[in-house]
């Protein structure tokens, strides 16, 4: 138990330290870096390991004597999710937001103090000692409190009345329901029935298992399979189409979407809202191929409005490709990022 | 003696190759500048022998590195024909599909000729599989492809590629697709390398600023750079080795210099490209003619040029786009009487500017794939009538189109008269990057555009950034280079304006002025139409988040119409003065808490007297 917990302090320690080197920059600050899409679990399992070293230290501390009082550990407690919320997270989340998981986590935090009569106790007890307590410590404090209290409240009343030019914060649907069906250079598309018709196998039928053996492999790089080079000379039905579509994306979407389809292209930086990163599992390996069809097509403009159709730059691609460069655009948006397109059923 | 006589030999050997090799690949382009340069290498190789022996200050000899292994490489070209073929091409010639649309184009490692290295000029990078750490000083090429080069369309390949596939795919470029030198080759190759690591930086001190400042004039830096460093200097005539145009930096866009590392201000990557000069570009090596001090204050003095902010900080750099961070909110201070068309006022110094980033307008046709202005900086000021707008960007030509232009300024379709989109695959002859400085020349200009009767919008909905909409129409104004400042009704992309000439009357162009590379355009106008009536214009109202868009065209880059540069939505607030409520509430709110503490202790201490009792 005791070594089980030794190891548990030492985990806390070392991510505190790291958590604070980052802080002030002495540690660079993607030394553990956050990986895209995966970003949520990460945090979560950042969060849980940050919890195991918490206790492990508490219950070193307490076995060498040195027990820490638990109203400074609920206090801390809370604090460093704060401190963790703001600064280990990038991009950085909105203050609104931050209040709303400090509050859940104040509320977690009271219960976990309050879980017993005897917890509550040892809980309550520094602040009932701040009221009442006769020891000249306690009475420096009280005073003091008497003083900082007041100025802080009044301060923080001032500052939030103060008027500020903060950005207004708007909330835009990414992924808005799209129509039944679009039409496309004079022909129309049901969403739900149509397919690309560059998914092919080799004896030109659509073939979507057969195409999702050729895509890119998933993890860290995703190179291309083994033998299924769309640049090879003797490349062949799909994967010919996938170089082609590769041709359109390098000549029209990169600029926004970049080299590797995570949205950070040579025009990206200028424009709110981002473009989409493809290689994130949120974006088009959570939808149909139809869908993207008809968001390339459409472009911010044929948005409904929770997709903000006025402030998007994302070309309606109808009036630069034909239909047959649209399709296998998103023929290689697939292969490069290595997701299978979401089927109907 | 003998050791002296080898070491001449081997730097003779050097410089014949390297004419050689110089010679060859201008012949292809052009053989007159061909010719021209072999003839000032010849000259420079002379001076060359003459020193020979002693190398520059702060550089050491190094050797070549061992050759990749046969499986890394083999493993390297799996990644090229995933990632890099895209733009680099089959052959590594540069030619990839997306190389034509784009300028800088992407680099032709035929030549090896490489920019951004640690090396003396025209000597390969430094490359070695075996170096696994990036920013060791030790491995340019994995530095490069690590952090990409910023103001181009190369990306960091950091958190993509894992270190071993960038390695990998170097060990491909550098053996199979490098064909005209090889880093292996202690015949013909050598390393002279800056010994950045060891050389102890001098600290940015006012005395060694001022030195730099002088040098700049001295080293003739200027004459390419600009007098103020914004890379206008030589802005028409500079070509690389590959005979595209090139562009001086700017240097106070340090976040775009191809060196910067994704590190823009640190100030040992100036003194680097200062040391080593760029390969394959008209920049050269001043390590033979400046002493280590010496480059140390250049390299102070041009880090000290970068924008900064008011306290002199440096800018927050965005880390997942490596451009300045961005606040959507242009902010307009009230002030009492005449607002100053000195940029130089206290009033306007006083006033906080705000970072507008520009993208190219890639919407609708004809697209702009190159915009030459990618962000503009905007201070903003108004008084009881008017809301004035101090716009300043950085252009390196002042354009002006001669003669009157064929269509009227209220025209926004003007495909018709030559201002067309560069098509996706033209080969080199035809490229974006061939027709720079080849364009018919437009006026510069710049415009935004604020919604109509946004009173009457509700929240989020705004006319669409590009001119509005047919439901919602935009109010634009718009300045050009031949001093005209124009509003207009925008109903739609497509849909030319509507200039409406009795406003006109009311706006007001207080200042508009092009100095070394900087515009300088003020824009004055009111605050609402006659009658607070704004079925016409958009009324400002104190204390509001005004959607607002801007628009930039750089005349020699042939934009006109459509083809400009764009920002997103940003918001203008006519800042309210601070009502005396903000002072007064807080005070009885922190007295009321106070009161609050004095019932509370007094409760306790009564109720605690009571058990006592």
């Amino acid at each position: 138990m005791k070594a089980l917990m030794s190891v548990g302090a030492l985990i806390g320690v070392l991510g505190l330290l790291m958590l604070i080197g980052m802080i002030f920059g002495v540690i660079p600050s993607n030394t553990v870096r956050l990986v895209e899409g995966y970003m949520p679990m990460q945090v979560l399992s950042e969060l849980a390991v940050f919890v195991a070293g918490f206790t492990g230290l508490s219950y070193l501390a307490n076995s060498m004597g040195i027990a820490f009082p638990r109203f400074w550990q609920g206090v801390l407690f809370w604090a460093f999710i704060q401190t963790y919320l703001k600064f280990r997270i990038y991009p950085p989340i909105p203050f609104s937001v931050r209040a709303m998981y400090g509050t859940v986590s104040f509320v977690a935090v009271f219960m976990w103090v309050s879980a017993n009569e005897e917890d509550w106790k040892k809980f309550r007890q520094p602040i009932l000692n701040v009221l009442d307590a006769n020891t000249g410590f306690h009475k420096a404090l009280r005073t003091m409190y008497l003083i900082l209290l007041p100025l802080l409240i009044g301060g923080f009343s001032f500052l939030t009345m103060k008027p500020s030019v903060d950005e207004p914060i708007e909330l835009r649907t990414v992924h808005p329901a799209p129509p039944a069906s679009t039409k496309v250079h004079g022909k129309t598309y049901t969403l739900q029935t149509s397919q690309n018709p560059y998914r092919v196998n080799l004896e030109g039928k659509y073939d979507q298992a057969y195409s999702n053996k050729l895509i890119v492999e998933q993890g860290m790089g995703r190179l291309m399979a083994p033998n299924a080079n769309p640049w090879d000379d003797k490349a062949e039905g799909y994967l010919k189409y996938v170089r082609e579509g590769g041709e359109i994306f390098f000549q029209n979407c990169h600029f926004c979407h970049g080299d590797n389809l995570n949205g950070r292209g040579l025009h990206a930086f200028a424009f709110n809202p981002i473009p989409a990163n493809f290689t994130d599992p949120g974006t088009i390996a959570q939808l149909q191929e139809t869908f993207i069809f008809w968001r390339v097509s459409k472009g911010g403009i044929g948005l409904p409005n929770e997709g903000f159709p006025w402030a998007s730059v994302m070309p309606p691609w109808e009036q630069h490709l034909t239909t047959d460069e649209i399709w296998k655009v998103i023929l290689f948006e697939y292969w490069h990022t290595g997701y299978y397109p979401r089927t109907w059923d | 003696m003998g050791l002296i006589l080898n070491l001449t030999n081997n730097l003779g050997e050097q410089v014949v190759r390297l004419t050689m090799s110089k010679l060859r690949m201008n012949v292809k382009a052009t053989p007159i500048i061909g010719a021209a340069l072999g003839a000032l290498i010849l000259s420079a190789s002379a001076v060359g022998l003459g020193h020979a022996g002693d190398l520059p200050e702060g550089f050491a000899k190094g050797e070549l590195a061992p050759a990749p292994p046969a499986e890394m490489i083999e493993a390297g070209k799996r990644v090229y024909f995933t990632k890099c073929v895209w733009c680099h091409g089959v052959d590594g010639a540069g030619d990839g599909p997306g190389a034509d649309r784009l300028w800088p184009r992407p680099r032709n490692f035929n030549q090896g000729t490489f920019k951004i290295r640690h090396t003396a000029s025209g000597e390969l990078p430094l490359f070695n599989y075996n170096e696994k750490t990036p920013d060791s000083g030790k491995n340019d090429l994995l530095d490069t492809v690590t952090h990409g080069l910023p103001g181009s369309a190369m990306p960091p390949w950091e958190g993509i590629l894992t270190e071993e596939q960038r390695l990998q795919v170097l060990s491909f470029v550098t053996t199979q697709l490098v064909k005209d030198r090889k880093f292996t080759d202690k015949q013909s190759e050598t390393q002279t390398i800056l010994q950045l690591g060891t050389i102890k930086p001098a600290e940015p001190t006012e005395e060694s600023i001022k030195k730099g400042a002088q040098l700049i004039v001295d080293k003739k830096c200027i004459e390419c750079h600009g007098v103020e460093g914004r890379g206008d200097g030589n802005a028409f005539n500079l070509k690389d080795d590959w005979g595209f145009s090139i562009q001086p930096a700017d240097w106070h866009k340090c976040w775009n210099f191809r060196g910067s590392r994704q590190d823009p201000y640190n100030v040992r990557n100036i003194f680097r490209t200062f040391s080593t000069g760029v390969n394959g570009t008209p920049m050269p090596s001043f390590a033979d003619s400046t002493s280590v001090e010496d480059r140390w204050s250049i390299a102070n003095f041009v880090n000290s040029l970068c924008e900064r902010d008011a306290e002199g900080k440096p800018l927050g750099i965005d880390p997942l786009t490596d451009k300045p961070k961005i606040n959507f909110v242009v902010p307009s201070a009230p002030v009492e009487g005449e607002i100053s068309n000195d940029p130089e006022n206290e009033m306007w110094k006083k006033q906080g500017r705000r970072y507008v980033a520009m993208g190219g307008q890639i919407t609708h046709k004809p697209r702009n794939f190159v915009n030459r202005i990618d962000d503009i900086w905007v201070k903003s000021l108004y008084n009881e009538k008017n809301v004035v707008y101090l716009i300043q960007w950085d252009d390196r030509t002042k354009s002006v189109a001669e003669g009157k232009l064929p269509w009227a300024p209220t025209q926004v379709n003007v495909e018709n008269f030559g201002v067309k989109e560069q098509a996706p695959k033209t080969g080199e002859e035809g490229s974006i990057a061939a027709a720079q400085n080849n364009y018919a020349v437009y006026n510069d200009g710049i415009a935004f555009q604020f919604p109509i009767k946004w009173q009457e919008i509700p929240a989020p909905f705004k006319p669409r950034y590009l001119w509005g909409d047919a439901k919602f129409n935009a109010d634009i104004l718009k300045w050009e280079a031949d001093g005209s400042l124009r509003s207009f009704k925008g109903t739609g992309w497509d849909q030319d304006f509507e200039e409406r000439d009795d406003f006109e009357e009311k706006v007001k162009l207080l200042k508009s002025e092009w100095k070394n590379g900087q515009w300088t355009v003020m824009i004055s106008r009111p605050l609402k139409g006659d009658k607070d009536d704004y079925d016409e214009y958009t009324r400002f109202d104190i204390g509001k988040y005004i959607p607002m868009v801007f628009f930039a065209w750089d005349g020699h880059n042939g934009d006109a119409g459509r083809k400009m540069a764009v920002s997103a939505f940003y918001y203008t607030i006519l800042q309210p003065p601070i009502p005396q409520e903000v002072y007064i509430y807080p005070a009885i709110i922190a007295v009321g808490v106070v009161f609050l503490e004095g019932w509370m202790l007094t409760r306790r201490a009564n109720k605690k007297k009571g058990k006592v009792l």
